[in-house]
């Protein structure tokens, strides 16, 4: 039993997921001790358990310690099976940090799976779904695997509710890839989601997107829902290029004005496209665990995050893998994935 | 190893009808307790048990609806419950008294917590007695709005009536819990574990109840005592206001008895040249200790019943009750039981104070309490007389293995024990016991409990001889013999008058005392030579 040490590093859910994911596919056991030790409620809260018990019925496995505020998890996977899934997530948890516990095992299983998520879709300190739809399943598409995401409703914190089904077809190997140049940009779109508020916070929105980057109006939307699905607000900028699109995003929350929620946003735009790499942080961490199930791979972002880095430990401990980190001296950062 | 399985969690709430209300998108802007219960990461609740009434139940829909949306765990089952005015304390409890009754709760699998964060703060007093009693038998939780702004959850604190479970509460209850048992001891430390079992448990009933107390077991094992210490420790804890009335059955038997009790009106009866509170007036707010209950006549044991009761009686010549609010002490050495099936005591009192009956064990059962006892009595006779008294350790040794052995009957209990240790530690020569002292002493406890214990009766035989004796009195005994101990302890005649007059000496122009005193033994045809002190 492969033991893994919950509070090194970023020290929360990330490390649970990634152990759980890799769990699965190479069939080993794990121990995860000082879950969240150092956070102010430590152990398992409630999204982790359900990321838990998706990871626990997709492979048929046994989980020792799966309890509210357990700070030790003993997984024993079994063989991972594709079907139908469906998992709720509770206080709006995010479905896609679900979604990317089991994505990995489900891409490697023998059959198709259709899983449905409900809870939130877009939150703050989780992938949106736009990202994935945009940015991260296609890059596993083009690795061989066939994952089609629909967004079936929106859900943001606090109120939940959201849902989102989730097509898999398995690859029967994945396919390692190289994202070391960026082409220039092909499109570039900002879009201000807004639900049970008013709308000026979107115009705002887009107008704070419109000064710091003049961009043209063709590149500027705003996207109102039906208040049922509110409130929440979201600014999304997507910057597309041939060989791969990266999602910026901004989350509107009380105490914060609209116009700071998309300069936040388009700061971080600025800093990808000053940086010229074709990989931003979110997507960098996120790459690492398909690419080295794969078998290798590489590619070019700019500063690592410590998520990335923790992902890079327990991949390291969990598969027999190297993640090679070289940062050049203007910051970028080539990450290379080698079994 | 497994972990435990942990039991889901049932929240039983209120809907809150102001607190939880809010419409459109905006009503997630708000922090609605109802609903943050089931929002928050460390928290999971299996189910909720949703009250509201049925005027309420477009909220109540609304708040279930948004449960399922952040809580897909969580199911929640409306409970409709009618209230004319949440704010009338009677109805609220009876409703939520009545809920509770019919609630089927099943505490080895689920763990049940109470909302009291919503309702009226009626129904949050009538939720927090209603746990405290255990007719909710969980916990109570609390929720509370984000401190700053932001649509968090806010906070919740889940608190545990049962105070034990807070460390250094427990601590403390468990001092005051120590000190109360140790002030029911009288501060000795007593050994026997039957003896100790029943303070304990005399200490937890004496705290929590207002029911009449009856004590048993033979004379002298300290019914008055504990009665006593009983009454200080409510006090103490100001569970009672009253004084504490102490009377012997045995001396109201007669006419006086009623009056003694209930109390009289001026002109009741002849020679009642005025009114009298009686006994049961005076313990009013306070305890009423009634030793020898068992010697009580029937009438009298009628009028008690009704007092007990209903707290009210009619005295002896009036024409309206009074009332008197008191607890009672009931003791008697004798079996009560016996006394109904013999028509000597009402069976309705009987089962009226016998809800609480605690036996005292006889001193020979008790045989490791001897010795702390005897340094308690030591102790007494020293602030009594202001001198300390001592055994040597040849003595003390001699003492205990007599008092502890098969031949000390101890048919008077403590009271013979105190006896002997007053007599001992005023024989002894330089405030230090002897062998010889503790000899004497032996046998003169055994000589006593050869005649069944009676003390007068064996000291008398002494000194007017058996045959003698059985021409006085019973009643005449106490009194002679209390002179000739008080003779027998002075050197003169004129010392014993001074002690035996000493309270009407003062008011009396001559005083002739010594005279008095050869009269009254020339009834009982005793000289001073006989009843002195021997040379």
């Amino acid at each position: 039993m492969i033991s893994i040490d919950g509070s090194k590093g970023e020290g929360g859910g990330q490390i649970l997921r990634t152990s759980l994911a890799l769990s699965m596919i190479t069939g080993q056991a794990l121990r995860i001790d000082r879950i969240r030790a150092g956070r102010p409620k430590p152990g398992l809260m409630r999204q982790h358990l359900t990321s838990v018990e998706a990871a626990r019925s997709v492979c048929n496995g046994t989980a020792v310690g799966a309890q509210l505020g357990s700070t030790h998890l003993e997984f024993i996977p079994g063989p991972i099976r594709g079907g139908a899934y469906s998992f709720a997530i509770g206080t709006a948890g995010s479905t896609t940090l679900v979604l990317q516990t089991i994505l990995p095992a489900l891409i490697t299983a023998g059959e198709p799976s259709t899983v449905t998520l409900t809870g939130g879709t877009h939150n703050i300190h989780a992938p949106t779904v736009h990202f994935l739809q945009r940015a991260y399943l296609p890059l596993l598409n083009r690795m061989g695997a066939s994952v089609d995401l629909e967004l079936e409703r929106y859900g943001f914190y606090p109120a939940g509710g959201g849902r989102i089904r989730v097509d898999v077809q398995p690859a029967q190997q994945l396919r390692p890839f190289d994202l070391t140049d960026s082409p220039p940009v092909r499109s570039r779109r900002a879009i201000a989601t807004i639900a049970g508020l008013p709308p000026s916070i979107a115009k705002r929105e887009i107008e704070a997107v419109r000064e710091a980057l003049a961009w043209p109006d063709e590149c500027l939307h705003m996207h109102q829902l039906g208040d049922e699905s509110g409130p929440g607000n979201v600014v999304s900028i997507e910057i597309e290029r041939e060989n791969v699109t990266e999602v910026f995003t901004g989350f509107g929350r009380r105490g914060v004005s609209a116009e700071q929620v998309a300069t936040t946003t388009t700061d971080q735009v600025r800093r990808f496209l000053d940086a010229d790499v074709p990989v931003w942080e979110h997507l960098a961490d996120q790459l690492m665990l398909p690419l080295a199930i794969a078998g290798g791979g590489r590619y070019l972002t700019g500063p690592l995050s410590l998520h990335a880095t923790t992902n890079a430990d327990v991949i390291e401990s969990l598969l027999d893998a190297h993640v090679h980190m070289a940062r050049d001296e203007s910051g970028r950062c080539l990450v290379t994935i080698l079994r | 190893m497994k972990p435990p399985t942990l039991r889901p969690i049932v929240v039983l709430g209120m809907l809150g009808t102001t607190l939880d209300s809010g419409k459109g998108a905006r009503r997630w802007k708000r922090w609605r307790p109802t609903v943050s219960l089931c929002q928050h990461e460390d928290l999971l609740v299996g189910r909720l048990d949703l009250l509201h009434a049925r005027r309420s139940t477009r909220l109540a829909e609304t708040v279930i609806e948004d449960i399922a949306d952040v809580s897909p765990e969580t199911k929640v089952v409306p409970h409709i419950v009618e209230m004319d005015d949440p704010w009338d304390f009677e109805e609220v409890y009876g409703v939520l008294h009545e809920f509770a009754a019919g609630y089927p709760f099943e505490t080895e699998r689920e763990d049940y917590l109470v909302h009291i964060t919503t309702g009226t703060h009626v129904a949050q007093i009538c939720n927090f007695l209603l746990t405290e009693a255990r007719y909710f038998p969980g916990r109570l939780i609390q929720t509370s709005p984000p401190r700053s702004t932001g649509d968090g959850a806010g906070t919740f604190s889940i608190i545990d009536l049962d105070l034990s479970r807070y460390g250094r509460l427990a601590a403390r209850f468990e001092r005051e819990h120590t000190d109360a048992v140790a002030s029911l001891k009288g501060g000795i430390e007593t050994r026997n574990a039957p003896f100790n079992r029943l303070i304990e448990r005399i200490e937890y009933v004496a705290a929590r109840t207002t029911d009449p107390l009856l004590l048993t077991g033979p004379t002298g094992a300290g019914k008055s005592r504990l009665a006593g210490r009983i009454y200080r420790l409510r006090r103490h804890r100001r569970m009672v206001k009253g004084e504490l009335v102490e009377v012997n059955c045995a001396t109201l038997r007669g006419d006086g008895a009623m009056s003694a009790l209930f109390g009289h009106r001026k002109g009741a009866f002849t020679g009642a040249a005025s009114d009298r509170a009686g006994l049961l007036r005076s313990a009013d707010g306070g305890m009423l200790f009634l030793d020898e209950i068992g010697e009580l006549g029937l009438d009298e044991q009628a009028m008690l019943l009704r007092a007990i009761e209903e707290k009210r009686f009619l005295p002896l010549g009036a024409d309206a009750e009074v009332q008197s609010d008191f607890q009672l002490i009931a003791g008697t050495n004798r079996d009560l039981g016996a006394c109904v099936q013999r028509g000597e005591f009402r069976e309705d009192l009987l089962s009226r104070i016998n809800l609480w009956t605690f036996e005292l064990p006889a001193l020979r059962d008790r045989p490791e309490d001897i010795e702390p006892n005897l340094e308690y009595e030591l102790e007494r006779f020293a602030v009594d007389r202001g001198q300390r008294v001592r055994f040597s350790s040849e003595a003390r040794q001699q003492f205990l293995r007599f008092a502890t052995g098969g031949d000390a009957r101890w048919l008077g209990n403590f009271r013979d024990l105190g006896a002997a240790v007053t007599r001992m530690a005023t024989l002894a020569p330089g405030g230090r016991i002897s062998a010889e002292v503790v000899a004497e002493e032996v046998q003169r406890l055994a000589r006593s409990w050869d005649h069944g214990g009676d003390q007068d009766a064996i000291e008398l035989a002494g000194v007017v001889g058996p045959q003698r004796l059985k021409e006085i009195d019973l009643f005449d005994r106490a009194q002679l013999a209390t002179v000739i101990r008080v003779c027998r302890e002075s050197r003169t005649m004129a010392e014993a008058g001074r002690r035996l007059f000493a309270a009407s000496r003062a008011r009396r122009t001559s005083v002739n005392d010594s005279d008095r005193i050869r009269k009254y033994l020339a009834r009982f045809d005793l000289s001073w030579d006989e009843a002195g002190r021997p040379e």
